[in-house]
């Protein structure tokens, strides 16, 4: 009996947890996720332009030049200049970095804070019913306006965006988190474990963590794309990123009251914006379907 | 029944009260003082005391909290620090476009939707069902303000169709008010079709496997009658709660598309009260945005027993 019990903790681990990298696996699984595959080659894409947007032929995107507003795409400005000069396709490469870097850190810290009060409200009743309440009514505010009303109170800044978007997207993922802690709870090796007088610090790091892992990832992916959009909004409302920054969002924004004689300066951070979020996306999906195929199921 | 819908209802209450907090606390922590800006320049410390004093900002979280909620209960959001107007007054004059732009978009959703996700379902693996997948990733990866220019320039600058932005009320009569309205409906509604066509083909698909639809077929039941009567109706509750969790997502994107399409309506008031730091508009709309998103939701749940009538809880 003891010894299924410990074969029993050992096999469900190797199975959820993230497959270990082999060649042949990677290849197949590229194989039979095609789009994934795609979604990772656009990520890691974006990912080297943000990287090296200095050396990608730009020019300091804040830059301004009078002379030259306005002028329309050319071998000398590829996308174009803004209306105080400024070249669009440096302010575009730039503003890969802003959207990055807001997607990947809202990913962080939102997955962060949603498993600890995820994990919390899993072994605590009283802890459940009071975290659990407080979670609901910040889910009833639906998420971009949280993150606006959070905007409004402190100054433009990154760092304030990434917290605001932070705050309104992690109670979704506590509540994902505390649902599978639940049902980790009831599994035998868990049961196992604290028989055995496993403190329950170790258990929730050596047991339940691993297990949350898979679905945490997929859920992590989707936060990282929703972050980017709702980032974008919000510097096109003007309540993100400070102007000076070029973010996607705000090249938009700038170029808002010109759209109809001058659509380029909207159109290339928009395209920009959404390839990238398309990519995260599809990658999150190929995720979804190779570490979560219960998830895949459903959806 | 009536127990349960009472059960559902008081259920809102603890959450309603959850919103209200954190809806007051934001107001509570927003920087600057209102008692010294209704002063003005000139005015004493004395003077900004008293002021204080009578607008009760010397009590303590508690009371204030209270007090606010009270005023609340009795309809009264405040006053506009930038107009002096009530915000109940502000909300009211922009409530028709807001309201008309999102029933609409919810019309076209569910009216597109349900149907690409069933015929989606039917034609599983087929390039109707690859090309209804591919518009819901698309939907959900392509930002509201780049669907509505790219809309926009395309029916509204390039063919001429449609006006470009801008709103007319119902009472400057219906054509003007829906040639004003498709462009940022659909705009605003791609994103909803994409998650209803989603989850209405993954629910057809689990429901078109099972007993009752192979017994319907065996006693000659044509497809069309299988597919949106026994199918879909079994199908209802995930659609409808999905319907229900995605109006989230068109509070949101109301926002976005208002700005986009120059619509004077509730997300325009948010954008203006965010930029001139109205706290009290942006506490009243950020409240009546989540109420109605719970109250949506308490809808659907009630909803539940209607399409099931397995469902009592």
């Amino acid at each position: 009996m003891s010894t299924t019990t410990v074969e029993a903790a050992a096999v469900p681990l190797a199975d959820v947890l993230p497959p270990v990298v082999r060649r042949g696996r990677v290849r197949t699984f590229l194989r039979r996720h095609p789009t994934a595959a795609l979604g990772g080659v656009l990520v890691a894409l974006m990912i080297l332009i943000a990287i090296f947007a200095p050396w990608l032929g730009t020019v300091n995107p804040i830059a301004i030049d009078p002379i030259h507003r306005l002028a329309d795409p050319s071998g000398l400005h590829w996308f174009g200049t803004d209306m105080l000069g400024r070249d669009v396709y440096s302010r575009t490469i730039y503003g890969a970095r802003i959207s990055l870097l807001v997607g990947f850190s809202v990913a962080i810290c939102a997955s962060a804070a949603g498993t600890v009060i995820g994990v919390a409200s899993g072994f605590s009743r009283l802890l459940d019913a009071v975290l659990m309440r407080i979670m609901d009514g910040l889910m009833s505010i639906p998420p971009i306006l949280l993150a606006i009303a959070l905007m409004a109170l402190t100054q433009a800044s990154v760092k304030n965006v990434i917290f605001a978007i932070s705050v309104s997207e992690f109670p979704r993922i506590s509540r994902l988190v505390r649902g599978i802690v639940l049902s980790l709870r009831e599994q035998p090796f868990v049961e196992a474990a604290i028989a055995s007088g496993t403190r329950m610090p170790r258990i929730v790091w050596r047991h339940i963590l691993p297990n949350t892992m898979a679905a945490l990832l997929v859920q992590a992916t989707f936060t990282c794309a929703s972050a980017m959009i709702v980032e974008a909004i919000l510097s096109f409302i003007g309540a993100g990123t400070p102007p000076i920054v070029p973010s996607w969002g705000n090249i938009m924004a700038e170029g808002r009251a010109l759209w109809e004689i001058k659509p380029y300066i909207v159109f290339f951070p928009a395209v920009f914006l959404s390839v990238t979020v398309l990519a995260v996306n599809l990658l999150g999906d190929g995720l979804r379907d190779a570490l979560d195929p219960r998830l895949a199921k459903r959806l | 029944m009536l127990a349960y819908t009472a059960r559902r209802i008081l259920a809102t209450i603890p959450v309603m009260l959850t919103v209200a907090f954190v809806v007051f606390g934001l107001l509570y922590l927003a920087p600057g003082d209102p008692a010294a800006v209704i002063a003005g320049d000139q005015a004493t410390p004395a003077q900004i005391a008293a002021i204080r004093a009578s607008l009760g900002l010397d009590k303590s979280f508690l009371v204030r909290f209270g007090t606010w909620l009270w005023q609340i209960a009795h309809g009264d959001l405040g006053k506009s620090i930038f107009t002096g107007l009530p915000v109940t007054t502000m909300i009211s004059q922009r409530l028709e476009p807001t309201l008309s732009l999102m029933v609409m978009s919810t019309l076209i959703a569910v009216v597109v939707a349900i149907p690409l996700g069933v015929v989606a379902a039917s034609k599983q693996g087929s390039w109707i069902d690859r090309g209804v997948m591919a518009i819901a990733v698309f939907g959900f990866s392509t930002p509201v303000f780049v669907v509505g220019y790219l809309l926009a320039w395309v029916f509204a600058l390039k063919l001429g169709w449609l006006p470009v932005q801008g709103f007319h009320s119902l009472r400057d009569g219906f054509v003007p008010f829906l040639r004003t309205l498709i462009l940022p409906s659909v705009a605003l509604g791609l994103i909803y079709i994409a998650l209803i066509a989603r989850i209405t083909r993954a629910t057809m698909l689990e429901v078109l496997g099972q007993d009752y639809v192979r017994t319907a077929r065996a006693k000659g039941v044509g497809q069309r009658s299988i597919l949106f009567v026994h199918a879909l109706k079994n199908a209802a509750v995930p659609i409808t709660t999905v319907v229900g969790s995605g109006i989230a997502l068109l509070i949101g994107g109301a926002v976005v598309t208002e700005s986009v399409f120059a619509i004077p309506g509730l997300g325009r008031l948010t954008t203006d009260a965010i930029l001139q730091r109205d706290y009290p508009v942006i506490q009243g709309v950020v409240l009546l945005f989540s109420f109605t998103y719970v109250v949506v939701n308490l809808i659907v749940d009630l909803l539940y027993t209607l399409f099931d009538p397995r469902i009592r809880y």
